[in-house]
């Protein structure tokens, strides 16, 4: 190879070198991250998150991506982390999105407890410099256990409002079945969200709209929410997460001679407890479940012994946009349920968001956008849901969703009351 | 929760009866814990995943329910004769603690082998007699659990038959008690070994089918749990002892009952550990005192 | 750079966790305790610091004291049980301990809110390090000052006396009692000096994750805290930390992008190592192996010189 052939070479190299330089310039992208449990007994949050996730990325690119402040537009890229069910996973991921990416906001984690410590590792205060904490906005998709926002200014939830789903919920029953009068129940104790929506809420709203516990009034329940909850819990059938002998309990719920049963807990104990009930042929007027047994889970595991058990969601595929986002996740590997379809709507908030404050995609002004998507999102009265409107609670950063009550028919869950 | 008489004794009855699986997966530690003096902790997870492979010949294959609940036990020896293999066959026999951090790794494979095939998500497993139940007065037996109870005595009748009567087992003590003499009358330990690993490994495998198929749910919940109750009912029955074991099996599965129904589901583990540190203190050596069946 | 001062942390952390096991492990006593009492120390000086405001320092001495007095008393009993007894009763501590504060609801108003250990919904928001302008590297340094105060502490006790007896212990009971070792005193004063360091190591994990619960505290971390010791080897305190860096900082970080594959990845390297190794990955020939080569070194920088 003669000299000069090898100075064109380098030549041509350099010019190829400065031109796909310049082109990855124009394509601006902006970043965004998700993360969750991906490993470990409660992978399956993790699995469906991420392919909800991805078909919302996929679509925001697909409609033009996202308008930037000087109105070109960017492609939307996001990165889906494996943080386990475990705080100091959780924590170690936030810290490298924050620290090590460029990534403006972070949706995630599925685990409550895990989001509970992750959230505490966050700034409380807006602009409160004696606080160190991590400066970055959250808005999480999964976690779903009561009150968790408040921890901090930066992390914000889209997830079901449990007290105003299960009051609704009461209220209907009480109206569409008059002759039903008592109730009784149980949870998986070990279990944060279950106990708590279950000795807190439910069993609340209950005695708010007039239902009685069939053993005798329950000291200190009033029927406001949280009132008497330890009373509450030392007059159910609870077992635990990992219980596989239900007989003890399911005698007492058989024995109550209640007419509606409560059952709060995760799909695994929920079909171990149905199955149990079954079998020694207790059968209630009515079945009230935790919102988390929605899921497809509870089919896969006990269709038959769940027919007729009623539940407040806020996912069912009710709407087109609800059908198409449920076939995009299976597409993706996963289902759409009440968890995971909010991590498509935090998607689009997330895009409606950023085009509303202004981003630009350079890697100086990362912080400064944080900020503003913070200050954005803490902004926002409303947003479009999968299945109607959602509110936003202001000063605590939860959302209040649209909801439907579902029913156990034949294998399915059938949308039985739609208030919307 | 308010109870009378009868809560009492049905609790007794449901909690002897599920017992037995306590007792099956205590008599596989006690098993391995006899030949080897070694403590195999992926033991249970071995029972589980046997279990699952079960229910994958069900789902895959469409084989009958019945054919389904043998290869879950075969499938839980070939496990458990892998785990002798990759665990235990080449330690250094003086070593106590490389074998049980390996088997701690074979644990975590196992288990995390089943979460990614399934997601981690229950799955429902085939009930055995779903209808069966037998009301005798005020009170009841679940015909499911009277089987797996009865399928217990059998094969603890097996294991005693085997190491008592046959060659292979009187092999099997004789390494178990003086495994350098043993081998030096050309017993071939690893081989006695192994044997006593595929006979837990299939106990165990049964155990896991039966306990899946009383709850009618299965899940890689359940492997930490059915270790933690195996080694208690292992221990209090007195490691090593086969009568000790079953004996143990069906007193924990008894006593978890009425804990439950006399304290609540918080407490009830509390005092389960409880009669362990009872037992340790008053009877370490288990509920028959000296372990006569096995050292 | 949080992100590595944060697994930083972690490490430190566990580090601690895996050195209190290593105490005991010399005395040739396998305990899934440490776990147990490292949730006191967490607790303990998490209650301090959130209900009762007290500075970091006191609340964590107080947090190893308290866990370290309740090792003392598991001790004695502890001595009639050997070798896989201790396993299952030591499994059984440490899950009455997490029984016991899944029971604990203890909650204070604290300045308009309402603070403290919640049964299952866990005992959140131990904010001591953020809320008192820490920055990151502040947290790193007192963990690690503590870490490396232990583990010197650990490599001069096995150059005097004490290190020797421990191990006499742990290598023949008998021989070493015959010799005149005081069993009880040793085995019961490995016991509290463990449960001591597990019970710091408790509270600095409270306070970096901020959060605990019941579920954290389960056998899964225990067998987390025996690994480090075995994986690593009993021959210095040196093992159990590079333990740690490989399976927290190489095979939980460094290979988060692999998903669940690293947890069964995980499972096959602890089978493969302790086939290759069954004496840890720092055994004697490691460290003999690494004297020889600093000596050779020398040599020949000497004659370089």
């Amino acid at each position: 190879m003669s000299h000069s052939t090898l100075k064109n070479l380098s030549l041509a190299a350099t010019m190829a070198l400065a031109f796909a330089s310049t082109s990855a310039l124009a394509e601006t992208t902006i970043n965004i991250a998700g993360w969750g449990a991906k490993s470990g007994p409660l992978r399956s949050f993790g699995v469906n998150s991420e392919a909800v996730m991805k078909a919302a990325v996929a679509r925001v690119n697909e409609t033009g991506g996202i308008k930037l402040k000087d109105g070109s537009k960017a492609k939307l890229a996001f990165k889906y982390h494996d943080s386990a069910c475990n705080a100091e996973q959780a924590i170690a991921v936030a810290r490298k999105v924050a620290s090590e990416s460029n990534a403006l906001v972070g949706i995630g984690p599925t685990c409550s407890g895990a989001a509970a410590a992750m959230f505490g590792v966050f700034q409380k205060k807006v602009g409160d410099a004696g606080d160190t904490g991590l400066q970055f906005p959250i808005l999480t998709d999964t976690a779903v256990r009561n009150g968790l926002a408040k921890i901090s200014q930066w992390t914000f939830r889209n997830t079901p409002n449990e007290p105003d789903m299960y009051d609704k919920l009461w209220a209907w029953v009480a109206a569409n079945h008059p002759n039903l009068k008592t109730i009784y129940g149980g949870t998986e104790t070990d279990q944060g969200h279950s106990n708590g929506t279950y000795s807190k809420v439910i069993v609340q709203a209950a005695t708010r709209h007039g239902f009685k516990w069939s053993k005798g009034n329950i000291e200190g329940l009033s029927g406001k929410l949280a009132s008497g909850f330890k009373n509450v819990l030392a007059s159910s059938s609870n077992w635990l997460q990992a219980d596989t002998n239900f007989s003890v309990q399911a005698r007492a719920f058989r024995r109550s001679g209640a007419d509606i049963y409560i059952i709060s807990s995760h799909p695994f104990t929920t079909c171990g407890m149905l199955k149990e009930l079954k079998r020694q042929r207790a059968t209630p007027k009515l079945l009230i479940g935790l919102t988390s047994s929605s899921s497809q889970e509870v089919m896969k595991g006990c269709a038959a012994e769940a027919e007729g058990m009623i539940i407040p969601t806020s996912f069912a595929p009710i709407t087109d946009m609800a059908k198409e986002v449920a076939a995009l996740a299976n597409k993706n590997g996963g289902d759409a349920d009440l968890h995971s379809a909010a991590a498509w709507e935090n998607v689009m908030i997330i895009k409606q968001v950023m085009e509303s404050v202004g981003v630009t995609g350079q890697a100086s002004m990362v912080q400064k956008e944080r900020r503003m998507i913070r200050d954005g999102l803490e902004a926002l009265t409303t947003t479009n849901g999968l299945i109607g409107k959602v509110t936003r609670v202001q000063d605590e950063g939860e959302a209040l969703k649209p909801y439907v009550f579902v029913q156990a028919k034949a294998g399915n869950w059938v949308v039985i009351h739609d208030p919307r | 929760m308010n109870f009378d008489h009868i809560d009492i004794v049905q609790s007794l009855i449901d909690g002897v009866l599920f017992g037995s699986v306590y007792a099956l997966v205590g008599l596989g530690f006690t098993l391995i814990f006899g030949a080897m003096h070694k403590l195999n902790l992926a033991y249970a997870a071995s029972s589980i995943a046997g279990a699952y492979i079960g229910l994958a010949s069900i789902t895959i294959f469409a084989v009958p329910t019945v054919i389904a609940f043998l290869v879950g036990p075969l499938a839980a020896g070939l496990v458990g004769l892998l785990i002798y293999i990759s665990c235990f066959q080449f330690m250094p026999r003086n070593n106590m603690l490389a074998p049980l951090m390996a088997s701690i790794g074979a644990l975590f494979f196992i288990d995390e082998l089943i979460i990614d095939k399934t997601a981690g998500s229950p799955i429902t497993f085939p009930v055995l007699l779903p209808d069966a139940y037998f009301p005798v007065g005020e009170f009841g037996f679940r015909g499911d659990l009277l089987f797996v109870t009865f399928a217990s005595f059998v094969l603890m009748g097996v294991i005693v038959f085997m190491l008592y009567r046959t060659k292979m087992g009187l092999a099997t003590r004789a390494a178990s008690q003086q495994p350098v003499a043993s081998l030096l009358c050309g017993i071939p330990t690893h081989r006695t070994n192994s044997t006593v690993f595929v006979l837990a490994g299939v106990l165990g495998g049964v155990a896991g089918c039966l306990a899946a198929a009383a709850v009618g749910v299965l899940s890689p919940l359940l492997t930490l749990p059915l270790t933690v109750k195996g080694l208690i009912v292992a221990v209090i029955g007195g490691l090593g002892s086969i009568r000790g074991a079953i004996a143990a099996g069906f007193m924990i599965g008894a006593l978890e009952n009425l804990f439950l129904l006399f304290r609540g589901v918080n407490e009830r583990d509390i005092y389960v550990f409880l009669v362990l540190f009872l037992f340790l203190v008053v009877r370490p050596n288990g509920i028959f005192g000296t372990s006569i069946d096995r050292d | 750079m949080e992100y590595y001062l944060g697994i930083t942390q972690t490490i430190g952390v566990h580090t601690l966790l895996g050195l209190s096991a290593y105490v005991l492990l010399l005395t040739g006593q396998l305990s899934l305790a440490q776990v147990g009492f490292f949730a006191i120390g967490s607790y303990v000086s998490g209650i301090l610091t959130v209900i009762f405001g007290w500075h970091i320092l006191p609340a964590l001495l107080v947090g190893a004291l308290v866990a370290g007095f309740f090792a003392f008393l598991v001790g004695f009993p502890a001595l009639r049980v050997k070798g896989l007894m201790l396993v299952v009763a030591t499994i059984a501590f440490s899950e009455i301990v997490r029984l016991v504060f899944f029971n604990v609801n203890w909650r204070v108003e604290v300045n308009g809110l309402e603070v403290g250990p919640d049964s299952t919904q866990g005992f959140r928001e131990i904010r001591y390090f953020a809320a008192n302008g820490w920055e990151q590297a502040h947290v790193v340094l007192l963990i690690w000052l503590i870490v490396i105060l232990v583990m010197v502490l650990l490599w001069w006790l096995d150059k005097v006396r004490a290190g020797a007896v421990l191990r006499a212990v742990g290598e023949d009971e008998l021989a070493a009692q015959s010799s005149g070792v005081n069993l009880t005193m040793v085995k019961v004063a490995a016991m509290t000096g463990g449960g001591v360091i597990a019970g710091i190591a408790g509270g600095l994990f409270a306070h970096s994750t901020t959060y605990v619960d019941h579920h954290t505290f389960s056998i899964l971390l225990a067998t987390f805290a025996v690994s480090y010791p075995i994986l690593g080897g009993l021959k210095n305190v040196l093992g159990t930390l590079m333990a740690v860096i490989f399976i927290q900082g190489f095979i939980i970080e460094g290979l988060r992008f692999m998903g669940d594959y690293r947890n069964i990845l995980f499972g096959l390297l602890i089978i493969v190592a302790m086939n290759f190794r069954p004496q840890g990955l720092v055994d004697g020939n490691f460290t003999s192996d690494l004297r020889k080569l600093l000596r050779m070194n020398q040599k020949r920088g000497g004659i370089d010189a």
